[in-house]
């Protein structure tokens, strides 16, 4: 019994022994001095794991007693989680060190992040949820606040500390009174209580407290508070790390407690969602038009994601999550690309994050200014670029849901979204010149991120990768 | 030639300019005007085939998941625009190669021009309106480089960020509208759309997808409100306005217009969105035209001006429009083509647009005078050019068309505009050419060389062509054209010049004669329209997206402030809206449990743990206040515990009570008596009113929680029954924690000797660092008890020692089957030794310690981890419990459980970690001179009195 339970969770196992092995390794030999050897086998081990996780035959396990189970949705989730998380540590690799911020840990706390994070994605149980989500949420609050000599960074770790404490707080009221409602904390026993007929008002209001949860886990407004400050004061690698895998895994799990906890009540949760959905695209959209540092901007941009990314879930069909999985899929590797960028903006070897100083861009990096020109356009949606098409499905699942009037407003935002992405492009190719030039010099890794993140835009467009059918094979294990 | 080739070869061939700059900007322009002429070409093929009525097409599934197939499909209507498209596309391309000067990186400008046109030709040819969306947004972008193309213009740069704000985000809402469209018909396929005018005329969701396709169309072909952009996008070199704004990029909003006839026409909406709007913009960008100066921008209002035209013609909704609105497409294409290059060619030579700083150049560029005569007088619709022809169409069928009640005011107003458009396409022949020569152009005026005149040349043969046997000509076209768009049979007509005396030709003698008129009074009209205020596009666009960026300022900056208080309370009060939403919304089910009688004991207490609570938030800026007052309310909680038959948890909870409350007085030492102030008295009342609400709701929600059953049974049930069978224990809490939960149990005290351990890491470093010098050199605030270590409290901790030690060992023996165990024991005795410590000091107790903490940490995992593999040796899995009864004499018969030992276990690991994690953090409060071999002691300094010089509080900076 134990040990084919253990057998379900080997991956988990074999990241979490790898992480602590390490951490002890590390600290018996020479410490920092690891850094650099640890990030890389750290992200090939990640890498190796999600080959691994997506070469498992498409089949259901679950373990613990329905605490964990290991499905395709699960398994598309957790590849996504673990190949950003692996593209994002080499990227950061050279930045961390130039600066001397790459203690070992560093690694470490980002593989334990993704061990919480691949918990979340197979959570079966509330137990587990909030097992793996605070782990992925501890180890994340560390590397917060990595850089300890910056006020910047100390305050962001604290916020995020706090506010994630606070909402941690609601998950955990929400968990208990769905508790005290059902009487389990499976969700395939909290399932069967709502269809004896309708759900019962208390479990109404343990679900919104979940929600509030774990609406700040994936940053929807108004549980977004905390994101532009702490993209601002982490170490930008550390923030190109949080909008990406911890933003799929805790869509994932959102989208694994409503259907599989609630998915007999979609009505009732679908309205908290769409509102959810709403506030965030236009938040995200209207608050990024006043950002001029690239990293606050981009925090709204990814606030403004996750909002389109909750119409999928909100559709609460299969075709919802299908467009939601490949929303996301989509979303971190225009991210990825972005950031690779972000991390390349520098002067004098000193971090730059204002946007004027891409003016004229184009003018003294041509390849580089196209390939964000594209990543841009796709960020807003813009067709033929990817971007769009991750847009449309979801808007395609909203409308067949009939949620016209959700999938008219997110036309709208997009548009006001439309107007910051394009303003980068803008200064990058129209504006006026700047005495203060961008270096030109870039690290190999950054820059091959950045290109072929720029590229998947196209070509995505015309050939997935396999990716569209492993999204719609997850939707179907999830909703049916 | 296929369809898809014909699409590709535009964007296969816009490699070839950018590769062949190199080669030469001969080589460019041949590469791109091959590639053209090949589609066009390739588009002829088909010409009859479409003529015989026929679609052609091409299919090809793309990415099914969405819809999206790449079908093609070539009809009448999308036959006639790819062929304006292309042919025109051919001539530009001839007019650039001599338009654009060598600086101009001419391989960029053909790449951008090709890629555009590519994108243009796969609107009107696309079979699937996802796929038209994709080359719709296709041309923005690339009409944006164009526009964009001469970078040093600062003009050039707004002019194209405004047009791609605008165009892009109309196709966005269009985005939208094509997405309700296709789930009424539940296809994305055009030839499937197309053939359910019933269907989606009765939708209700009818109306909003008209509306959001039509702010796609209007935005794109510059209607009003949306016009404002075209002018602007002026700044462009002229080949590419007069491609992008004449002949192409305006006409693909009245292109979705003229595909959409079939199925969105017909409605009143329809007439009164599409054809009212149409009207204004015909009107309005015609009386503005005719005050402009700069020729480029006469021409572009004139250009919106006409496209109001046709517009109005296809919001007619009747079959007579369309074919005037097809005819017309055609025509304005060549006229004001020609009349772009035609403007280009004197910008060109004499190096400036202004009208005001032109004139008399008939006798010095005679060709281009010919050229843009015939085109102008096109445009003002006189005889026997092909703009008199449609023109007249389009006055007849507003004579038949009735707006609301009135049957006068479309004809009238089509007549005010087509007179002000005589009047302006007069003024561009009379103010340029006609007039004395002068002396002061900027340069000296000549015709150009043949490659300029050539292409408008060939435009201006057209309009005359057409104009003289417009059936021959261009007939057929028309005819299978505007079937496509009516979607059926036409009634008979025929392009002629002459159809008798009618109204129509009453209304064009009108329109010629006053426009006449209006230009001989053009001077004074100038000046009052000069004088009259009125609405500036561009600042108005500038305002709207400054105030916009102002708007997003104050929300971020509101909302955003970095107080985590104003997150918290966002936080807070959203959940409430929607927890008090779904209240107000559902209806609770009955409650089914009655509820208890309270007996006075449990009130009071109840009112003690309130008011403790409240007086909390009140005192909670004196730490010291607030530390009692927590120990209040834990004690309530753990009493409360105990009286609700709990005595385990009771227990457990008082030791953890007392635990933190000696490491939160150990923390005091190192803070302020109180804390700041940071808000005002408004907002701590807001924060007090929201924190209420929360409370009061989540304490309402526990009540409606404990008043009713679960709707499972309840895993207690489950212990009850099996925890002396299984365990061998009476006490519940007990058997979970060392027997059905044990292997959580070992991994808590391995986490909580862990957790010790970094306690005490973290105290090592932190005292190795430079904080050390601050801990040492710390002054208190205010005078220290004489009394170090009080007589009393030394006295009372030495007896109570041994007392407490008892007590933990009996404790720790009932544990299995009464109330305590090792984990309550455990911190019995921790409290038994961290008195003397309190009592003695630190100092004095370390000396008298025999075993190191981190041993009894270790020790006690190491005795649990034993005791559950010693089940292996039964062959049984880890941890599983064993017990017996054993006799001794003289004790009676008592049981003895392997649980028991793994208890014990516990008990050191519970008692190491909190006595050296207090340890650890006691030494942060050692201070020299602190040392002291004596049990109690009295500080020698305690009669001093107060010396102002030294004993004052440490001050802010040194803190």
């Amino acid at each position: 019994m134990i040990q084919a339970d253990l057998t379900v969770i080997l991956p988990e196992i074999v990241l979490s022994i790898y992480a602590m092995a390490a951490l002890i390794g590390a600290v018996y030999t020479r410490k920092d001095g690891l850094g650099p050897l640890l990030v890389w086998s750290t992200a090939g081990l990640m890498a190796v794991l999600a080959i691994w996780i997506a070469s498992q035959p498409n089949v259901t396990q679950v373990a613990f007693n329905g605490m964990f189970i290991n499905d395709g949705f699960a398994r598309f989730a957790k590849v996504a989680v673990l190949l950003s998380a692996a593209v994002i540590l080499v990227m950061s690799q050279d930045y961390m060190s130039r600066r001397g911020l790459l203690r070992f840990e560093y690694p470490l706390l980002i593989a334990l992040a993704a061990v919480g994070m691949m918990m979340m994605v197979s959570a079966g149980d509330l137990m587990s949820l909030y097992m793996g989500l605070e782990l992925q949420s501890l180890a994340l609050y560390v590397v917060a606040a990595l850089r300890r000599d910056s006020a910047k960074s100390t305050e962001a770790g604290l916020k995020y500390f706090v506010l994630g404490a606070l909402s941690s707080g609601l998950l955990l009221y929400g968990a208990s009174l769905v508790y005290g409602f059902s009487g389990t904390t499976l969700f395939t026993g909290i399932i069967q209580t709502a269809t004896h007929g309708e759900m019962s008002l208390g479990m109404l209001f343990g679900l919104i407290f979940l929600i509030s949860g774990l609406a700040f886990k994936v940053s929807a407004v108004p549980f977004h508070m905390w994101t532009p400050d702490v993209y601002e004061g982490s170490p930008t690698p550390i923030t190109a790390f949080f909008a990406t895998a911890p933003k799929v895994a805790a869509m994932a799990l959102f989208a694994r407690v409503m259907h599989d906890a609630f998915g007999a009540a979609v009505s009732d949760w679908q309205q908290v969602i769409v509102l959810l959905s709403v506030l965030s695209m236009f938040l995200g959209g209207i608050a990024a038009i006043g950002q001029r540092n690239i990293k606050r901007l981009m925090a709204f941009s990814s606030i403004a994601h996750m909002g389109y990314g909750l119409i999928g879930l909100a559709a609460g069909t299969e075709m919802g999550i299908k467009a939601m999985l490949m929303y996301l899929a989509i979303y971190v590797t225009m991210n990825v690309g972005t950031f690779a960028f972000i991390l390349m903006m520098e002067r004098d070897g000193q971090p730059v994050t204002d946007i004027d100083a891409l003016r004229q861009y184009s003018r003294r990096e041509p390849a580089k200014a196209l390939a964000v020109m594209i990543l841009m356009f796709s960020l807003a949606g813009v067709p033929p670029m990817l971007g769009f098409f991750a847009k449309f499905g979801v808007w395609q699942a909203g409308i067949s849901a009939d949620l016209f009037g959700l999938v008219v407003a997110s036309a709208i935002a997009s548009v006001i979204g439309a107007f910051y992405y394009l303003r980068i492009v803008f200064y990058m190719y129209f504006g006026a010149e700047n005495e203060d030039q961008l270096d030109t010099n870039s690290s190999p890794v950054l820059w091959g991120a950045l290109m072929a993140s720029a590229a998947l835009m196209i070509v995505g467009v015309f050939y997935q990768f396999g990716v569209e059918g492993a999204a719609a094979a997850a939707a179907a294990t999830l909703v049916n | 030639m296929s369809l898809f080739l014909i699409v590709a070869l535009p964007f296969l061939g816009a490699v070839f300019p950018a590769l062949l700059i190199r080669a030469g900007r001969n080589a460019c322009a041949w590469s791109a005007g091959v590639t053209s002429a090949l589609a066009f070409v390739g588009l002829m093929i088909n010409l009859p085939a479409v003529l015989r009525g026929e679609a052609v097409t091409a299919r090809l599934d793309w990415l099914p998941w969405l819809g999206l197939n790449a079908n093609f499909f070539l009809d009448g209507l999308g036959f006639l625009f790819a062929a304006l498209i292309l042919g025109i596309g051919l001539l530009i391309i001839l007019y650039a190669r001599f338009y654009l000067s060598r600086e101009d990186p001419m391989g960029q400008f053909y790449t951008y021009l090709l890629l555009f046109q590519g994108a243009m030709v796969g609107i009107v040819l696309s079979d699937n309106i996802l796929l038209l969306l994709v080359f719709w947004e296709l041309t923005s972008l690339s009409s944006f480089l164009l526009i964009g193309y001469w970078k040093h213009l600062p003009e050039g740069r707004q002019g194209a960020r405004m047009a791609l704000a605008v165009t892009g985000s109309g196709g966005l809402a269009m985005i939208a509208g094509m997405l309700i469209l296709g789930h009424i018909v539940g296809s994305y396929d055009l030839s499937v759309i197309l053939q359910n005018k019933e269907l989606i005329q009765a939708s209700p969701l009818y109306l909003p997808a008209l509306i959001l396709i039509l702010l796609g169309c209007f935005t794109k072909s510059a209607q009003f409100p949306f016009h404002f952009w075209l002018p602007h996008a002026m700044a462009a070199p002229t080949p590419v306005s007069a491609y992008l704004h004449s002949a192409t990029m305006v006409k693909a909003g009245l292109f979705l217009l003229a595909r959409m006839w079939p199925v969105l026409a017909g409605t009143p909406e329809w007439f009164y969105i599409v054809a009212t709007t149409g009207l204004i913009t015909m009107l309005l960008g015609a009386v503005i035209a005719l005050f402009k100066d700069d020729l480029k921008a006469l021409l572009a209002f004139s250009t919106v001006s006409h496209l109001g035209l046709i517009t109005m013609l296809l919001g007619f909704g009747t079959e007579i429009a369309a074919i005037a609105a097809i005819f017309h497409i055609i025509n304005h294409a060549t006229f004001k083509a020609a009349l772009f290059m035609s403007a280009g060619i004197i910008d060109h030579e004499t190096g400036t647009r202004d009208i005001k700083r032109l004139g008399g150049l008939r006798h010095l560029m005679p060709v281009t005078f010919t050229i843009a005569l015939i085109a102008s007088l096109s445009m003002a619709g006189l005889p026997p050019l092909n703009g008199f022809l449609s023109k007249e169409m389009m006055l007849e069928e507003t004579v038949h068309t009735v707006w609301g009640h009135s049957h006068l005011l479309v004809p009238g107003l089509a007549l005010l505009a087509a007179l002000f458009s005589a009047a302006y396409s007069f003024r561009y022949i009379a103010h340029v050419f006609l007039g004395p020569k002068r002396s002061d152009y900027p340069s000296p005026p000549h015709d150009p060389p043949v490659g300029l005149w050539l292409a408008p040349a060939f435009l201006v043969v057209l309009v005359v062509t057409i104009g003289l046997n417009a059936q021959a000509m261009v007939g057929p076209l028309v005819k299978v054209a505007a079937s496509a768009v009516t979607g059926g049979e036409l009634p008979y007509f025929k392009l002629k010049l002459w159809h008798g005396f009618n109204t129509a030709l009453l209304m064009s003698t009108v329109a010629t004669i006053g426009g006449l008129i209006l230009l001989i009074m053009h001077g004074g009209l100038e000046r009052v329209w000069n004088a009259m205020p009125r609405p500036e596009a561009k600042t108005i666009f500038d305002t709207v997206i400054g105030t916009l960026t102002q708007v997003s300022r104050v929300i971020t900056d509101t909302l955003h402030n970095g107080a985590i208080s104003r997150y918290a309370m966002i936080f807070v009060v959203f959940t409430l809206a929607i927890a008090s939403y779904a209240y107000f919304t559902g209806t609770m089910e009955l409650p089914t449990r009655d509820v208890q009688d309270a007996p006075l004991l449990p009130i009071v207490a109840w009112f003690c743990l309130i008011s403790a609570t409240a007086m909390l938030t009140f005192l909670h800026r004196n730490r010291q206040l607030a530390l009692v007052l927590i120990g209040v309310v834990g004690l309530i909680v753990s009493l409360s515990f105990n009286f609700l038959s709990a005595p385990d948890l009771a227990m457990t909870q008082i030791s953890v009570e007392v635990v933190s409350i000696i490491l939160l007085l150990l923390c005091l030492n190192f803070l302020p008596k109180t804390t700041p102030v940071d808000s005002s008295l408004t907002i701590r009342l807001r924060d007090a009113v929201i924190a209420g609400v929360a409370g009061v709701g989540s304490a309402a929600l526990i009540y409606a929680v404990m008043i009713r059953d679960f709707s499972f049974p309840t895993i207690s049930e489950f212990h009850l029954a099996n925890s002396y069978k299984g365990g061998g224990g009476t006490n519940v809490v007990n058997v979970i924690l060392v027997d059905f939960r044990g292997f959580d149990t070992f991994g808590e005290i391995i986490v909580l000797g862990i957790a010790a351990l970094v306690i005490f890491a973290l105290t090592e470093a932190v005292l190795a660092s430079n904080v050390r010098a601050y801990l040492l050199n710390r002054k208190p605030e205010w005078p220290q008890s004489g009394d170090a270590h009080p007589l009393m409290m030394v006295v009372v901790t030495r007896v109570m020692m041994p007392i407490a030690l008892m007590v933990a060992a009996y404790i720790f023996f009932r544990g299995h089957n009464l109330p305590g165990g090792g984990f309550i024991a455990g911190l019995v005795a921790a409290i038994a030794f961290v008195m003397q410590y309190m009592a003695s000091g630190f100092t004095w107790a370390a000396e008298r310690q025999r075993i190191f903490y981190h041993g009894v940490i270790g020790s006690g995992v190491l005795i649990a981890a034993a005791t559950g593999m010693g089940a292996w040796f039964n062959g049984l899995p880890f941890l599983t419990s064993a017990f017996g009864y054993v006799h001794l004499t003289p004790l009676k018969e008592f049981e003895l459980a392997t649980a028991a030992l793994f208890d014990l276990g516990v008990f050191l690991a519970v008692l190491g970690a909190v006595m050296l994690a207090l340890e650890s953090l006691s030494r942060f409060a050692w201070q020299p001179g602190m040392v002291t071999e004596h049990a109690m002691d009295i500080n020698p300094k305690r009669d001093d009195p107060p010396d102002p010089n030294t004993d004052q509080p440490a001050s802010e900076g040194e803190a």
